[in-house]
């Protein structure tokens, strides 16, 4: 399969828009917290102790998660129709992982004293000392993948072993950062052994939609697309991406309801949720992209409407999860007060500028569209 | 070697605050984000409401969610059965206050629970989040003893710097005994009415053992599985002290 010119001008915005808003989201953000530390957040030890910044990071490692599974359905599955956009996925799926990480990076007390305490204390029996591993090994083993099919090798078994490495690794590591939640008995928003599931499912979401919108972004439109893009487009990848999403949005109302009918102490933070206008936009925006997709029309568009919709849904979950006061929860009803701070929506900012402006830079410079000769 | 533990009655509890005050002077805490603190709330509704309170330290758990949670094992339970932070380790990830289901942990790194904010007026050393006109311990991060560092988290440490010292086989630090009392933590030593105990609760013949055998001693959401080493006592009868969200376990 040859590959296609690159480069249009949708492209170049995007960089440019992403340049932007990396020196716009540096600059504020770096100088607050040089300034203030973390008061500039609005997290708090008597309120919220993960905020947006950990939003961010949910939401980019998860979607890095997301983008390995859709790029090993032709790499690891075989299903050769979704070659095409296989590199690009690759390469944006650690982007993204690099966009969460530096969101994270900017909300912990020392991450630095992180790179040597994990490897030389580290606790076996904590998720996130798993999770930290598993996406460090995959930052590892996708680079090198990258790099085999860069140079072309696509099929021999070390690539392809490399592959399956790297999907299994992100999906564990995927499973870890829902276990970190799911763990948490004393949060019941959080508790439950599914959630690693959930997490995966919804990984694959906003995965399949950076992966839709990139790619509608990189030729401009269907009509620019070469034969093999357009088919996918039109084809097998709306119908995937349409059920995925159904099932997902099935999910979230059962989650919404089991947590709205259940009386057990720290649920009741369902019912703020629900009562939030946010959810309803959620909602809103789920389940226009699954009609839109059903109809295989304005698919950067369902694809915008799905990461839009499910940072949301990030965003009810985390802080969703903490709005209840522990302990104080046994007879204060109360909930707690979180809006979150110029600096944390700076680090949102830098968390897309870095995820848009390296996939734009990729397709610039390293042939995203690229797929196996044969 | 002992299994430090502190035993707490709500019917002797006034509510003063006395060992919120001692404590926040013993380890340099910052206004609003005590080790130990008086939890104050209402029961009940008009025209029978009652103000309650409740003292909660950290509960130094056998089972701490606190450290299994902690990646760098920065979070750590000593020999004797203390839950300690070395700050030298701890990223300051935040998942150990998370994880603790009774919310006693700090990150100081952020905006003052109390206005003014005071760190602005003694403004730390190097590291140190702030520098208190008075001192308490020696600097000891390994055990968090001392002023807290930015970017770590902080907990009670049953004034880790006293107990430790303790002559080995003590069964019970009690603040009126001369010999002991240098050893006993500030919130215990302090307390006026007497409401609090602390001694080993592996030796049956310690008063802290007895107590909690003899007037049914029960502990904070013992259902999460935590297991304190805290124990409080209820007393009985109708208008009996309660620990939050154990009522239904309370003694009729």
């Amino acid at each position: 399969m040859a590959t296609q010119t690159h480069g249009s001008g949708a492209v170049t915005a995007v960089m440019m828009a992403g340049l932007a808003g990396l020196v716009i989201s540096l600059a504020i953000a770096f100088t607050n917290l040089v300034s203030g530390g973390h008061s500039a957040f609005n997290t708090g030890s008597d309120g919220v102790s993960w905020g947006l910044p950990v939003v961010n990071y949910v939401f980019f490692a998860l979607t890095s998660t997301g983008l390995t599974l859709v790029a090993s359905v032709a790499m690891t599955f075989g299903n050769k129709a979704w070659y095409p956009i296989a590199k690009r996925c690759v390469w944006l799926s650690l982007v993204t992982l690099v966009a969460g990480f530096a969101s994270l990076a900017m909300e912990l007390g020392h991450p630095f004293r992180m790179l040597w305490a994990i490897p030389l204390n580290a606790q076996l029996v904590s998720q996130l000392n798993w999770m930290g591993i598993f996406y460090a090994v995959f930052l590892v083993l996708g680079i090198l993948k990258f790099m085999r099919i860069h140079g072309g090798d696509w099929n021999s078994s070390g690539s392809k072993q490399i592959g399956l490495a790297a999907l299994v690794t992100e999906l564990l590591a995927g499973g870890m950062l829902g276990m970190a939640f799911g763990a948490m008995a004393m949060r019941p928003m959080w508790y439950g052994n599914l959630v690693p599931l959930y997490f995966i499912l919804t990984a694959a979401c906003t995965g399949g939609a950076f992966a839709v919108l990139v790619t509608c972004l990189s030729y401009g439109g269907p009509d620019n697309m070469p034969e093999p893009v357009r088919k996918l487009m039109q084809g097998s990848l709306p119908m995937a991406f349409a059920a995925l999403l159904g099932l997902t949005i099935l999910v979230i109302g059962y989650r919404t309801v089991i947590g709205l009918w259940s009386n057990a102490d720290g649920l009741q933070v369902w019912d703020a949720v629900v009562a939030s206008p946010w959810y309803w936009v959620e909602a809103a925006l789920l389940i226009g992209a699954f009609f839109l997709l059903l109809q295989r029309k304005a698919l950067a568009v369902a694809a915008v409407m799905v990461i839009g919709g499910f940072f949301i849904d990030r965003y009810d979950f985390v802080i969703g999860g903490q709005l209840l006061p522990l302990f104080k929860g046994s007879w204060v009803p109360d909930l707690i007060a979180y809006t979150p701070s110029t600096t944390e929506w700076m680090l949102t900012l830098l968390a897309f500028s870095i995820a848009f402006f390296g996939w734009a830079l990729g397709e610039k410079m390293l042939k995203l569209d690229a797929a196996p000769q044969d | 070697m002992a299994k430090w533990g502190m035993v707490i009655d709500l019917e002797k509890c006034t509510g003063c605050q006395a060992c919120s005050t001692a404590c926040q002077m013993e380890n340099s805490r910052l206004p609003g984000e005590n080790y130990q603190d008086v939890l104050y709330y209402t029961e009940g509704r008009q025209p029978t409401p009652q103000l309650k309170w409740f003292p909660r330290p950290c509960m130094h758990c056998e089972e701490p969610s606190c450290m299994h949670v902690c990646p760098t094992k920065a979070t750590y339970k000593t020999e004797d059965g203390v839950v300690l932070i070395d700050w030298d380790k701890c990223i300051g990830c935040k998942y150990c206050m998370i994880a603790c289901p009774y919310g006693v942990r700090f990150y100081t790194d952020e905006k003052a629970l109390i206005e003014p904010n005071i760190k602005q007026v003694f403004k730390g050393d190097g590291d140190l989040s702030w520098n208190p006109p008075y001192k308490g311990p020696q600097q000891d991060p390994k055990h968090g003893v001392g002023i807290q560092p930015n970017g770590v988290v902080s907990k009670c440490n049953f004034c880790y710097h006293k107990i430790s010292k303790a002559p080995k086989g003590t069964a019970d630090l009690d603040e009126s005994n001369p010999e002991l009392v240098e050893y006993v933590p500030a919130c215990v030593r302090t307390c006026a009415p007497k409401a609090r105990y602390f001694g080993d609760l592996d030796n049956p013949n310690s008063q802290v053992s007895r107590l909690i055998s003899d007037k049914q001693g029960t502990r904070l959401l013992d259902h999460t599985g935590n297991k304190p080493q805290v124990y409080y006592l209820t007393g009985g009868g109708a208008a009996a002290a309660a620990v939050p969200g154990t009522r239904a376990n309370k003694k009729a």
